[in-house]
Formats: C-alpha cells, sequence, structure tokens
C-alpha cells in the first residue's frame, strides 16, 4: 500500500523542526501518544467507547460517498485509530482481541492512517449525523497529530509550515511583495473608485488588526479589496501585519503544536500593534483554530476576535450597497456552519448584495464539505479530490443557472473551481462573499 | 450453584455494574477539554441547551432525520427498554396493583400491567430481531461489526426471550415472593432463593448483562450525555481571561499529563 500523496523528507522534516522515528520505535511513540492524547481530549476517550456501529455516518459523509472505499466510511476510519486503542490501552481489547475489535499494529497500520486520515476532510457532518454526536474529525486531528510527531506528514503540510516559518504565511510572499501587491490593490481601487484608500501594513496604534488569508494577496485579491473598501467605509484605524499575514492555521490541520504557535503569532501580533479587534479574513478552518482553540491554548486573550462575515453583517445598516443583477449561491464552508457560528451572516450580507440568492440542498450546518477541506489541496491527490468533490457538484449542479458562487474561504476557493469543471459545470464566476460586497458597495455619495 | 446465583451474583454484578459505570464516567469527566467542542449552530442558554438534548435523548431526532426504518426500531427499542426496566421496579414493588393510582380496580390495574409487560416484551424482541437483521443484511453495517457488536443483540435477545416465557406461558411466576427476595437483598437480610428455573434463568442473564455493560459498546448510554454535552457548550467569547492550557500535546515543552 502506497500513500496517494507526497509524504515529508528527513531534511524537509529537520527545517521544521521535526524528526523521524526509527521504524523500531515506530509502534511504542503510537501507543503512548495517542494515550496521551486520550487522556488530553476528553472527545477522544469519550469517541473511543462510545460507537455502535449502526452505520449512520456511512451516507452522510461526502468521502465515502464519493470514493465508496470502506475506510472511508466515519466509523470506519475512526476504527483505525480505535482498535489500535482497544488493542493497546484497554484490558478487553488486550485479552479479547477481534472480538471487541482490537487489532494488532503492524507495518500497514501508520501506512492507513497516512491514507486514510488525509481523505478526511475534518468537516464534522458525521458528526452532526451521529446520534451521539460522534466527530471523526476529532479522532482524524488526532491521528495526524501522532502521525506528524513520528515524523510522518505530507509534503504539502510540511512546505506550508516551512512557508509560515520563514514569511509568515503559507504562500511564502516576503514582505517586500506583500507591500508591492497591497500598492497594486490601493491602484486597482484608486481606478475603480478615484479614491485613496490605503491597505496599511504593520502599521503602529491600529485599533484594529485584519488577518486575512495569504490567497487573499495572491488569487482571491477582489476579497481582500472587498475588506479594504469595508473597513475604509467605517472609518477603521487598521492594518494588516506582515508577520501573520495569514488567517490559515494549518497547525489543526496536522500537529497541534503547530496550531498552537500560530495562534501565539497571532496575539503576539495583535499585541505590539495595541490592536482591541482582531478580524479575520475568509478562511474556515482557520477561523475555527482562531475562535475555538485560542481560548484554551494561548489564553488569556486580552483583545476581541471576530469574523469579517460577522463585522460586516453587523454593519450593514452603516453601508450603503447597490444590488448587482446577479443570480448567487452560498457554499457553507464546513468550518464556519459546523464549527464556527458563521451561517446567516454570509446570507445576511449576499441578501444585502445581489438581486437573487438561492440554497443549494441541503445548507447551512448539513452543507456538504468542498472536498478540499483540512488542506487536502495536494496536486498529486487531484484524482482522489475530484471524488471528494462529487457531492458539491451535484449540489451545484441542481441549481441551474447560476451567475456567482460565493464560498467565503480560501480552501474552498482553491478546490471547488476544481471540482466544477471535473464535472463539467460552467459557472461564470466564484469567488469570496467580500468580493461581492467590495462590487456592491457604494463609497462616494 | 443456586446459591450462587441467587446469593452472590447480584451483588457481584450489581458492584460491577456501579463501579464499572462509575469509572467509566470518572475517566471522562477527569479528562480536560482543552478546546471547545461545540457543533455549530450552539444552543443559546441552558433551556435551549437542554432542549436540543432532550430532543436527540427522547425522539432520537437526527436519527429519525436521516434513517427512518432504523429510527423506528431503534427507538422503539430504547422505548420498551425504558418501559421495561419502569415496569420492573413498579411491578415487582405494586405486584402489579400500581394502576390503582390512576383509579382503576387492582383486579383491572394487574391485567393492565401484565397487558403493558407483555406489549413491551413483545415490540422489544422484534425491534431487537430486526436490529439483528440489518446488522447483517446491510454490507455496511455489517463489514462495521465485530463479534461483540452480536453479542451485545444476543445477550439482550436471551434476556427478552426468558422474560418472555415467564410472561407468556401458563408457567406461573409467585411475584410475592420474588418481592421478598429482592427486596431481602436490598437490604442485606438474605432469604432462601425463589425456586423457579425460568425465573432463575432470566435473572441470571440480567446479572451477566449488568456486570457486562460498562465494559460493553452499550455503554453509549454515558457516552451520550458527555459528548452531547460537550458539542452544545457555548463558544469561546473574546477577550478572554482563561489561561492556556499546558498540556504537552498541545504546547511545545507543555506539561505531560
Amino acid at each position: 500500500m502506497k500513500p496517494p500523496m507526497h509524504v515529508a523528507k528527513e531534511t524537509d522534516l529537520a527545517a521544521i523542526g521535526f524528526a523521524v522515528s526509527p521504524l523500531q520505535e515506530q509502534q511504542q511513540k503510537t501507543v503512548g501518544k495517542l494515550n496521551e492524547l486520550v487522556n488530553a481530549m476528553r472527545s477522544l476517550s469519550v469517541i473511543m467507547e462510545t460507537c455502535t456501529k449502526c452505520g449512520i455516518c456511512a451516507n452522510q459523509c461526502h468521502s465515502y460517498l464519493g470514493t465508496d472505499d470502506f475506510n472511508n466510511i466515519p466509523a470506519a476510519r475512526a476504527d483505525l485509530v480505535r482498535r489500535i486503542y482497544k488493542r493497546y490501552l484497554t484490558l478487553r481489547g488486550k485479552y479479547l482481541g477481534s472480538y471487541v475489535g482490537a487489532e494488532e499494529f503492524d507495518d500497514q497500520t501508520l501506512t492507513k492512517w497516512l491514507t486514510y486520515f488525509y481523505q478526511c476532510n475534518e468537516c464534522r457532518r458525521c458528526a452532526r449525523f451521529c446520534p451521539f454526536g460522534i466527530d471523526t474529525a476529532e479522532v482524524t486531528i488526532a491521528a495526524r497529530h501522532i502521525l506528524s510527531e513520528l515524523g510522518i506528514m505530507p509534503k504539502f503540510m510540511q512546505g506550508i509550515t516551512a512557508n509560515m516559518i520563514k514569511s509568515g504565511n503559507n504562500m511564502g510572499i516576503p514582505k517586500p511583495a506583500i507591500i508591492d501587491c497591497a500598492e497594486f490593490m490601493e491602484e486597482e481601487i484608486k481606478e475603480e473608485t478615484g479614491l485613496d484608500i490605503k491597505i496599511p501594513i504593520d502599521k503602529p496604534n491600529s485599533d484594529v488588526l485584519y488577518i486575512p488569508s495569504s490567497a487573499d494577496f495572491f488569487t482571491n485579491i477582489d476579497t481582500m479589496i472587498g475588506a479594504a473598501k469595508l473597513f475604509y467605509k467605517l472609518g477603521l484605524n487598521w492594518t494588516i501585519s506582515s508577520s501573520i499575514l495569514e488567517a490559515a492555521n494549518f497547525g489543526l490541520l496536522f500537529n497541534l503544536k503547530v496550531m498552537s504557535e500560530h495562534n501565539d503569532r497571532m496575539k503576539e501580533a495583535a499585541l505590539s500593534l495595541g490592536a482591541k479587534l482582531v478580524i479575520q479574513g475568509e478562511c474556515g478552518h482557520g477561523w475555527r483554530a482562531a475562535k475555538m482553540y485560542s481560548e484554551g491554548v494561548n489564553g488569556p486573550i486580552p483583545f476581541e476576535i471576530i469574523h469579517i462575515l460577522d463585522f460586516c453583517a453587523l454593519n450593514l445598516d452603516n453601508l450603503q450597497l447597490r444590488k448587482l443583477p446577479l443570480r448567487v449561491t452560498l457554499h457553507d464552508p464546513c468550518n464556519y456552519a459546523r464549527a464556527g457560528e458563521i451561517c446567516e451572516q454570509p446570507r445576511q450580507i449576499l441578501r444585502a448584495c445581489v438581486d437573487e440568492f438561492v440554497e443549494m440542498t441541503p445548507n447551512r450546518d448539513e452543507n456538504f464539505c468542498c472536498g478540499g477541506g483540512s488542506g487536502i489541496l495536494m496536486d498529486e491527490m487531484m484524482e482522489i479530490r475530484m471524488k471528494l468533490g462529487k457531492m458539491k457538484a451535484d449540489q451545484v449542479k441542481a441549481l441551474g443557472k447560476i451567475d456567482y458562487l460565493a464560498m467565503p474561504c480560501s480552501i474552498c476557493k482553491a478546490q471547488i473551481p476544481n471540482v466544477l469543471s471535473h464535472y463539467g459545470i460552467d459557472i461564470a464566476n466564484m469567488g469570496g462573499v467580500m468580493d461581492l460586497v467590495g462590487k456592491a458597495i457604494v463609497l462616494n455619495e | 450453584m443456586l446459591n450462587f446465583i441467587g446469593q452472590i451474583l447480584p451483588y457481584l454484578a450489581g458492584g460491577i455494574f456501579i463501579a464499572g459505570m462509575g469509572w467509566r464516567l470518572w475517566t471522562w469527566l477527569r479528562t480536560p477539554v482543552p478546546f471547545k467542542m461545540t457543533l455549530s449552530p450552539a444552543p443559546v442558554g441552558t433551556a435551549q441547551r437542554f432542549i436540543k438534548i432532550g430532543q436527540e435523548l427522547l425522539i432520537f431526532k437526527t436519527l429519525r432525520q436521516s434513517d427512518r426504518r432504523l429510527w423506528l426500531w431503534a427507538w422503539m427499542m430504547h422505548l420498551c427498554l425504558a418501559a421495561i426496566i419502569g415496569g420492573h421496579i413498579t411491578g415487582i414493588y405494586f405486584l402489579g396493583q400500581q394502576f390503582t393510582a390512576l383509579g382503576l380496580s387492582i383486579n383491572e390495574s394487574v391485567k393492565l400491567s401484565t397487558i403493558l409487560g407483555s406489549l413491551s416484551g413483545i415490540l422489544i424482541f422484534a425491534s431487537l430481531v430486526a436490529l439483528l437483521y440489518r446488522r447483517t443484511s446491510n454490507a455496511e453495517v455489517k463489514r462495521l461489526s465485530d463479534p461483540a457488536d452480536y453479542f451485545d443483540i444476543l445477550l439482550l435477545l436471551a434476556v427478552v426471550i426468558s422474560g418472555l416465557h415467564m410472561r407468556l406461558t401458563s408457567l406461573e411466576v409467585d411475584l410475592p415472593a420474588i418481592r421478598t427476595y429482592l427486596g431481602s437483598l436490598m437490604t442485606f437480610k438474605p432469604v432462601s432463593t425463589p425456586q423457579n428455573w425460568i425465573f432463575i434463568s432470566h435473572y441470571f442473564l440480567v446479572n451477566i448483562l449488568l456486570a457486562y455493560l460498562p465494559f460493553s459498546k452499550m455503554l453509549h448510554m454515558t457516552g451520550f450525555f458527555v459528548n452531547k454535552a460537550m458539542m452544545t457548550a457555548t463558544p469561546p467569547v473574546y477577550p478572554s481571561s482563561l489561561n492556556a492550557s499546558n498540556i504537552s500535546a498541545f504546547r511545545k515543552g507543555g506539561v505531560s499529563e
């Protein structure tokens, strides 16, 4: 069995402070780390004991529906870890073995983990439909964490972490290029509106720190332009920080220590700039990491953290928006709708910005993941990614003609266009929600 | 043997059940919750939280939404189980006369008690058979199942069949004698075990079930509450004065648990 992605080599790992565990230590270390996590995360310890194998999750998981691979059934995926847990960390598994579903650790165990836990998008749809609320994403987070602690991770995750260390963003954009790009966007805005709207970088004594996704300085600049116009309209004293030009927190997707370091970076940047408010840009899992994890791992947090869509929706009354003549639908990023309390806000914004807003089915907390969630954006996994995106393609197809597909998350923005073209669905425009705000907002009264 | 089953096993099984469940719950509750696990949309306020968990507990709301057929059998099974447990407690304590409280005569109450008990028994039998059938006929569920998953259903079926045997065949069970016996167990003043082999077989199986339960997946009844409590927690609000957890899994140089 060969894992479907490029795996980081020893020299790559050293660059981000990780090391490979020798083969003969793998079993002991895996069991040790698993034991540590089971004793550190109540969710995991409950999940290890509570599944009744009812199989309800099978038909709710886009990964299983798209790939038709048994190990992608959430209960089966969780069992990859649960079997090891039972065998080495419970008495009944030790003595009753396969009768209770325990399994020996062998040379395929970690390869299976690497293969299947990187086909879980951590979308939490199984948790939404499980009668006990078992969240397989927790098992995925734990399994990926253990793998990385043993020096096993996709090259993709390693590369992004190396970029983050080097430049403060996942794309590896150095500060001069950030400044260049901000100037370019300022010129674009000037050309369009005739106004001098600034995108300040590292401006001291700012009230607001805006943390965009670095892709907003690269491929999704309309999202950044929309945010800049919004802040201008509201008269905010704001800045972005070159030390954390990244809402995405890939640590959550492969190593929890890296996750907490990223949040530390956010905290330090906000404190050094004197910001009372941190606004997170359009990024799904990054929002979950900032909102749900900062308190427990990086606290105390002396400033407010809010999402750009929440912030924008709260200020809708202070904005003048003209309705764009578009038929628009919204893809709910999983981490907003199931893990971040961002659900009605983008709808309020879209209804204010466009003529016709249509829902895809299912939607909100029942929405299907795009198939790229949890950082499954590796080029070499394209075939699997398209299978993971099949449910999303079906959902969009059912809507008929759409002028604009709003997908306010950088991973969705990287995945969905590929999925739609793969399944032969033609949509004129796609992008963030802030992109539309930027186009609908009236700045010169 | 009768002495063991009647005088020793109940204490053993009861002890294992209480200690086992307590130990399970304690190992979960002592484990920290470093991150809020809230599944959005989070219920607002305690009342909404109770409603959300209550709907899951009482009508299996999400299961009903995703699979009506499984919901029917699973819900009926659990409903009957609750009725049977309640029926055993009141029926044995009041010797079937509990419904006199509702204005029925003693005869009518005993009759109603018998009917309700038999009905619950038959329905739970049917649901367990249906669930067992589903486990073997649904390809995905079949592959997910371990031998223990079948054992759990078969054990429950054995308990139900032996119970129905007492109910539905002409073998009369001396309820007052059983009441006296169970009462004596609880007050630690032993009397002799009723010598009715149908009763003994049912009673033996129930004891085995009790002792087995904390180590089986039937533990999902406690897992349900612990998990749902986490999933419906109020999300963090910032600024937050909470101190960071210092668990080594989450922070470089953190303290190993």
